[in-house]
């Protein structure tokens, strides 16, 4: 097959020190599926974004048909024929099928006039030709996710694209709409169509793709044929060791119940029951995790144990005291709390490092204030920074610096460092490695096992089952709103909790 | 920090020179323009001091709207708690009397009484009905306008005038002057003095900048938001309205019809070019005062119209808060480049 797109020794940076791509070198066939996989934070998305003219490169060329180009925007790239889904769908929700298709390139008739006829027709061919099962009358805001990934993919073809960039299509889907999707990806792939497809999931790239290129914290680890790979090479690529899938538990037995909730019921302004009667306890010296398809109600979970949002019924029991009238402040005497969203929940980005770390302790903690609590005291604080610093091992150069000019995995340890040093007896988990790289995922998981050593009863949120399985004792497994199982994570694995997730009851054979 | 200070000289400079442009389109000479500007309102310790004294409800109202755009509530009702402020020191110097020493304070915290209560309304709307204070503060400036319009035009309308203002109040509870320099601006000072202590040393300043810059983050620690909301509210209307005490107390000596039009609007003006700074508050809004009692002396001495200056005013806020998100931007650049560099090395 003919090389199409070669991308030379791309280098990207973003301000202020952050190398996103380090000299990747990437070549593309005609007619592949070429995947490319890393973890989060790996590159992928910000080479396709060169690619396709979003952003430029700091260095680095790109020869597309044996000619050196560089796409100054989008409308650039599709009109060289390469077009680009993005994971978000961006469609006009009120408008047809075939509205949302010619939007922009619409055939007209004299004085400007839209020539509706004709451009339903042309829509219409297109899908007759790619075979796509839509109806090109129906409204947007009326079909499925799938579906509205089908018009996107569609609107690309309908400006003659021959090169399609897929940024995790599957992470809007659900199960059984994926093998649809590849199907259809196939066939484009059949008809001459380039597809890059960018994952971070293994199963769906050994099963799509033809090649697959392996990037690691902005480098290029290697572009290897997909009948040559298996998991375990990919898995190794992805994160430059061997991983362990297994837990890294000590033998503990667990304390008395520190925390529980019983029949919690809510639902939302819109009518939707987000949980139904959920039921779970935590006991000091233990973890359990929550596993779910992210939406399953445990966001709403959260936020009802923070106090953010008000449950219809059911009672939340901290160290025997039940708080869920309690004020926010009185709550985290009892409740340390990580939360996966650092820029709006976890931190205050414009502020100072060490004003964010004195948070929620400027209140519970009367070393840090003077005068009964109403003048604040800058040397007990700059000590409290730099405990956290030395303690979660932080790279930064001062207390006083903007939160902002961290890194993710150095933000995410001062949040730590603020949570964990509250002393509550219970720390709520909330996706606390979400976007950090590799070694930063290592070394949170090793704190949340120095607290349980420490006998906090901890309730980890992941989306991410591996990370459950290392560190949980129990799993509860949410499905809609409710809690579909309670499992023993050493009497489990990870294909029954994954099926558990996914259907929301047991398998069976 | 020395960028900041290079982001508002540069801004100030480059307005300066937008202003000379359209001078010489005029047919003026800029340079003798801006000499004049400057001489009448810095020529002399006299002038000095009359500027500054002019500078002292710009200051205050400047922080009054500092204050809350720094703390989240979008306080623009700094025109309305200035009036009101205004109106209860002068109801106050008009039916009491004591010696200087209690009655000026008295006086002041009248103003400031009046400027709070005016803006505590709007926090109340919020909190009972949550209405935004955007548009409330604003709604409750026109009440006020004409509440105190027809407030000096009645109840308290001075006998045979024939212009609405009040009669002049108790001697007592004027502020001395010595010479040109008004004790205002001590007032002013220790307010600024004050409010630098609170937002930058104590707790709860601590706490209303946080939750101005991430609301969510802050109610998630702990902090009482809905409180500190209806305290940043009572605090900066109070700021307005000892503005509007100020400007009865050491100047007119009662209340009369267009008190301080103009002052409160330029507060707000005055915050976003100070980027809600308590410093940079009290150092633009003397540099706003200069500018506009210099204007005075401009218009006297070279034909060039006082408007010039309003226009001068608009540009420098324009520039500054532009350059501030270009600049940072450029630096970021400039950064990226010096990190590309050392790559290649």
């Amino acid at each position: 097959m003919d090389d199409i797109i070669e991308m030379k020794q791309i280098v990207k940076i973003f301000p202020p020190s952050l190398v996103a791509l380090d000299d990747v070198s990437v070549t593309f066939r005609k007619g592949e599926i070429h995947a490319i996989v890393g973890e989060n934070g790996a590159g992928k998305s910000t080479l396709m974004k060169i690619l396709y003219g979003m952003q430029p490169a700091d260095s680095g060329e790109i020869i597309y048909n044996n000619k050196r180009v560089n796409f100054a925007d989008p409308g650039e790239a599709i009109l060289a024929g390469i077009g680009m889904v993005h994971q978000e769908i961006m469609l006009v929700p009120q408008y047809t099928v075939w509205e949302n298709v010619v939007l922009g390139t619409e055939p007209v008739s004299i004085l400007d006039h839209l020539d509706s006829r004709k451009a339903r027709q042309l829509v219409q061919e297109k899908i007759d030709e790619f075979h796509f099962n839509l109806d090109p009358d129906a409204k947007v805001e009326d079909i499925s996710i799938a579906a509205r990934q089908k018009v996107e993919i569609l609107k690309l073809l309908f400006r003659n694209v021959s090169i399609l960039i897929m940024d995790e299509p599957t992470s809007v889907l659900t199960p059984q709409e994926i093998p649809q999707l590849f199907s259809e990806l196939k066939r484009l792939r059949d008809n001459g169509h380039t597809i890059m497809f960018i994952s971070h999931h293994l199963d769906e790239v050994l099963e799509l793709s033809d090649r697959i290129t392996v990037l690691r914290k902005g480098r290029k680890i290697g572009t290897i044929n997909s009948g040559e790979a298996t998991k375990a090479i990919l898995a190794q690529m992805m994160v430059g060791r061997e991983v362990i899938f297994e837990s890294i538990r000590k033998q503990q037995s667990a304390g008395e119940v520190i925390f529980e909730i019983s029949g919690l019921n809510y639902t939302d302004s819109e009518k939707r029951q987000k949980l139904k009667d959920v039921h779970l306890q935590v006991q000091a010296g233990e973890i359990v995790g929550i596993a779910g398809v992210e939406g399953n109600g445990q966001l709403e979970l959260v936020n009802v144990i923070m106090g953010l949002i008000k449950p219809q019924s059911g009672t939340i029991t901290a160290q025997g005291r039940e708080i869920s009238k309690d004020s926010i402040l009185q709550k985290r005497k009892r409740i340390a709390f990580v939360s996966q969203d650092r820029a709006n929940m976890g931190a205050c980005v414009p502020a100072t490092i060490s004003e964010n770390a004195i948070m929620t302790h400027h209140r519970l903690n009367g070393s840090f204030t003077r005068w009964a609590g109403r003048v604040l005291d800058n040397r007990q604080i700059a000590n409290f920074t730099s405990v956290i610093r030395q303690k979660f091992d932080v790279q930064m150069s001062s207390g006083e610096a903007v939160f902002k000019s961290l890194s993710g995995g150095n933000q995410q340890k001062v949040i730590l460092g603020r949570e964990l040093l509250l002393d509550a007896p219970f720390i709520l988990l909330d996706q606390p490695t979400r976007g950090l790289d590799v070694g930063s995922i290592e070394y949170v998981h090793q704190q949340i096992m120095e607290m349980r050593e420490k006998n906090r009863g901890m309730l980890l949120i992941s989306a991410d089952l591996e990370e459950l399985f290392r560190l949980a004792d129990r799993l509860v497994v949410m499905h809609r709103g409710k809690v579909v199982a309670e499992l023993i994570t050493d009497q489990t694995n990870i294909t029954e909790v994954g099926y558990l997730m996914l259907e929301g009851m047991a398998y069976e054979a | 920090m020395k960028r900041k200070v290079l982001i508002n000289v540069v801004g100030i400079l480059l307005a300066f020179l937008l202003g000379a442009l359209v001078m010489i389109l005029q047919g003026y000479n800029p340079l003798e323009t801006y000499f004049r500007l400057f001489e009448y309102s810095l020529g002399s310790p006299s002038k000095i001091s009359y500027t500054l004294t002019k500078s002292v409800p710009l200051i205050l109202t400047g922080l009054s709207a500092s204050v809350a755009f720094a703390s989240g509530p979008i306080n623009l009702g700094q025109p309305g708690q200035f009036l009101m402020g205004a109106l209860l020191a002068t109801i106050g110097g008009l039916y009491i009397d004591m010696p200087p020493v209690l009655m000026i304070p008295f006086l002041l915290v009248l103003a400031m009484v009046g400027g709070a209560l005016w803006s505590g309304v709007a926090a109340l709307c919020k909190h009972f009905f949550n209405m935004s204070e955007f548009i409330t503060t604003l709604m409750l400036n026109m009440i006020a306008d004409f509440f105190t319009f027809w407030a000096i035009s009645y109840p308290f309308f001075e006998e045979n005038a024939n212009y609405p203002q009040t009669p002049l109040i108790a001697k007592n509870g004027w502020m001395p002057d010595w010479g040109n320099f008004g004790s205002s601006v001590l007032v002013m000072l220790i307010a600024v003095a004050i409010i630098w202590f609170i937002m930058n040393r104590t707790t709860a300043g601590y706490e209303w900048r946080i939750s101005g810059q991430n609301s969510l983050f802050s109610r998630l620690g702990g902090v009482n938001v809905n409180k500190n909301y209806i305290l940043v509210m009572l605090l900066t209307g109070a700021l307005a309205g000892l503005a509007g005490g100020l400007v009865v107390m050491s100047g007119p000596h009662r209340f009369i019809k267009g008190l301080g039009a103009n002052y409160a609007w330029d507060g707000v003006m005055i915050a976003m070019v100070a980027n809600s700074g308590v410093i940079l508050t009290l150092l633009f809004g003397f540099f706003f005062g200069i500018l506009q009692t210099g204007s005075l002396g401009m218009e006297l001495i070279t034909a060039v119209p006082r408007e010039l200056i309003q226009v001068l005013q608009a540009v420098i806020v324009l520039i500054v808060v532009a350059g501030r998100g270009y600049f940072e931007t450029l630096f970021a650049a400039m950064e990226a480049k010096r990190k590309m560099k050392e790559r290649t090395t």
